[in-house]
């Protein structure tokens, strides 16, 4: 699925890497606060929830080869992270769902997890 | 609050419970047979300069003499008399496999100043006293001293110099990559790691093995902004048939290292796990990801994770 697909899908507003909206395709999705749990079962190319929104879950994406971030849960998303995201040419999306909703509605989207493919 | 002796006591028991009598005792007791007179027994205890003999009759210990009982038997002038009939009878003896705490009861519960180890078939084998049992403990402390110092010879000498996992000396102002960690700034943990992964993807290694590579070093990065409080370094030294990782800090070190290898165990503060750290992955997530990996530490002296990845499979 297109990365602009899914922004549809979570209502989300992009605020990196705008050229890859319509680049970017997406098979399967996981959801994380752990930056550990992200480090040890993260699958290269997949995309990435999570409640976190500081330029560490930036760091730890390009790490382990996430292709693009959904943040849900804060308010907002600072400066900094938007800079780490742009270096990294790894797309921001910000959703205002809550995790469980976000995951639901691209479950339903037939999006996989990291362990089905 | 000062501990109390019994607190002590009870301390330093646990810490040489291993101690058993067999290595405490002294072998090759002097003893007389107790078809000797009571002057032969003064004589021997005059010229060994000891005490108290145990008595032997048809190899078995049957009772103990001492200087007391010499006392008793030259004022009644019964010097000549057997052995037999002023040794004390009622034995008191040690299992050359009772350990120190056991061992310990028996001295304060009967007051004697030493005694005899016995085996199973009755036969004396060795004696103890208390000063046996000091000179033991220090012998204990000593073997401790020396562990500790070699501990300290690895993380303070010129064994820094070396690789903990081939031996082999490592120049580390010579390494491929290295990168100095910021402890302050917290939020920049992760950055040595960043460049580390584009350095060896320029030098054209494949994704998967520079993937686990960043993601062990990324760990290790962020265990050191984390908990050191203090600098470190990422080194990285690319060999033909594998790459090493070492990252090293001067800070508090890790004082349980057996218990941060468990998944879940961590110290860390509410605002890392806000960052989406102190999982307690840390350790096993270099140990699922790395080839060999060697972790020194010491209370106070920082640590030194270092990690093989091959370069094949």
């Amino acid at each position: 699925m297109k990365l602009r697909e899914i922004a549809n899908i979570l209502d989300a507003q992009l605020y990196s890497c705008e050229e890859k909206l319509d680049d970017l395709d997406i098979e399967r999705v996981g959801a994380a606060d752990m930056m550990s749990d992200v480090l040890a079962f993260a699958k290269p190319g997949m995309l990435l929830i999570t409640g976190l929104n500081t330029s560490q879950v930036v760091r730890t994406a390009s790490i382990v080869g996430i292709s693009a971030l959904v943040i849900v849960r804060k308010k907002q998303v600072p400066q900094e992270t938007i800079q780490a995201a742009k270096m990294f040419g790894i797309p921001i999306l910000h959703s205002p769902l809550a995790m469980y909703t976000a995951c639901g509605k691209l479950f339903q989207h037939d999006l996989k997890d990291i362990k089905s493919l | 609050m000062k501990p109390t002796v019994d607190h002590l006591i009870d301390q330093m028991q646990s810490l040489f419970k291993d101690l058993i009598a067999k290595d405490i005792m002294i072998p090759n007791v002097v003893s007389i047979t107790s078809d000797r007179t009571l002057e032969q027994a003064k004589e021997l205890m005059r010229l060994k300069r000891i005490s108290g003999l145990p008595v032997i009759e048809n190899d078995k210990l049957v009772g103990l003499v001492s200087i007391e009982d010499i006392i008793k038997a030259l004022e009644k002038g019964e010097i000549q008399e057997r052995v037999a009939s002023y040794m004390s009878i009622k034995l008191v003896t040690i299992k050359p496999d009772d350990n120190l705490p056991k061992i310990f009861d028996k001295f304060t519960r009967h007051g004697f100043g030493r005694f005899p180890v016995v085996n199973d078939k009755g036969r004396l084998v060795g004696i103890i006293t208390k000063e046996d049992i000091l000179r033991s403990i220090l012998e204990e402390f000593r073997l401790l001293y020396v562990r500790d110092k070699r501990r300290s010879d690895v993380l303070n000498g010129e064994v820094l110099n070396r690789s903990l996992i081939t031996g082999e000396e490592i120049n580390k102002s010579g390494a491929d990559f290295v990168f100095p960690i910021d402890y302050v700034e917290v939020s920049l943990s992760g950055v040595g790691a960043a460049r580390l992964k584009e350095f060896l993807l320029t030098k054209g290694y494949n994704e998967d093995l520079v993937r686990k590579i960043a993601i062990s070093a990324y760990e290790a990065e962020t265990n050191v902004v984390i908990h050191s409080g203090s600098s470190g370094n990422i080194y990285c030294f690319i060999y033909p048939d594998y790459i090493r990782v070492r990252v090293e800090d001067h800070g508090k070190g890790i004082i349980d290292v057996d218990a941060a290898m468990k998944e879940g165990y961590s110290t860390a503060t509410d605002q890392i796990r806000e960052m989406g750290f102190g999982a307690g992955m840390g350790i096993p997530n270099m140990h699922r990801y790395s080839d060999k990996i060697v972790i020194v530490s010491e209370s106070e002296k920082g640590v030194i994770v270092e990690m093989q990845f091959f370069l094949e499979n």
